[in-house]
């Protein structure tokens, strides 16, 4: 009997290997979407437990790292639908000229909280295509949604921003590159 | 335009996300064995008839609180 047949059936033996051999991968993939490594670790540990009590849902002939990879999709977006953004949104008037790196500094931060306050859903998928550059059809396999949706996400996610920015007065193609 | 400012946002993402590790530092199987061994507390379903009983008798006679009361 194969690995992925004796987990189905719930022996502990076989789900310790399939843990030593996808860990690190679940945990990469929550890394890139929640960006905090404890946390990241925190979800790992949930997904692979959720993964164990769910393993009668598995079919053996099934892709393992693909189905984990969706549990763990899953609760990292319950988790970023959980936290709120920890700062407000400033709306500052433009004021006196500052240096550069600074002014460089406070724009990125700026887009960074503007970014955290998108939707969990557009959020998953810009950090994913955008930020991380993972292929589109894993990010559809993860989110268990079609290529065509998750670029629609992209597409709204960056036409957010883009509202978003104009608003506060933050221009990303101003400021200069390292 | 919008096409020109999408690119700029898309770019500007990518430099205010700077590249996070995704190397996983320790195992995490221990972490998974204990969350496995920790049962969570489940109430058996005769606990639950047994409130909803005395909660409906209580209501029809709320006289017998005081009884059930001095009981314990």
């Amino acid at each position: 009997m194969d690995l992925l047949q004796r987990f189905a059936l719930g022996e502990i033996d076989a789900f310790e290997t399939l843990v030593r051999q996808f860990q690190g991968e679940i945990y990469a993939w929550i890394v890139r979407i929640v960006r905090d490594r404890g946390i990241a670790e925190d979800l790992t540990v949930e997904t692979l437990w959720r993964i164990y009590r769910a393993h009668q849902q598995f079919r053996p002939d099934g892709n393992f790292a693909a189905w984990a990879r969706r549990i763990a999709t899953n609760l990292a977006l319950d988790h970023l639908r959980r936290k709120r953004p920890e700062q407000s949104l400033l709306v500052e008037p433009a004021g006196a000229p500052q240096p550069d790196r600074l002014l460089q500094q406070e724009t990125r931060e700026k887009i960074r909280q503007a970014f955290r306050r998108l939707p969990a859903k557009l959020q998953v998928a810009a950090t994913l295509a955008l930020v991380e550059e993972q292929p589109y059809d894993e990010i559809a396999d993860a989110l268990g949604t079609s290529v065509g949706a998750v670029k629609l996400r992209v597409f709204r996610a960056v036409r957010i921003l883009r509202k978003q920015l104009n608003r506060l007065g933050v221009r990303p193609g101003v400021e200069g590159h390292d | 335009m919008n096409e020109q400012e999408d690119r700029q946002i898309r770019e500007a993402l990518k430099q205010s996300f700077p590249p996070i590790s995704t190397e996983l530092g320790r195992d995490l199987w221990p972490a998974v064995l204990r969350k496995l061994d920790t049962r969570p507390v489940r109430v058996p379903w005769y606990d639950w008839a047994l409130i909803g009983f005395s909660a409906s008798v209580f209501l029809v006679s709320p006289q017998l609180v005081l009884v059930f009361a001095y009981h314990l």
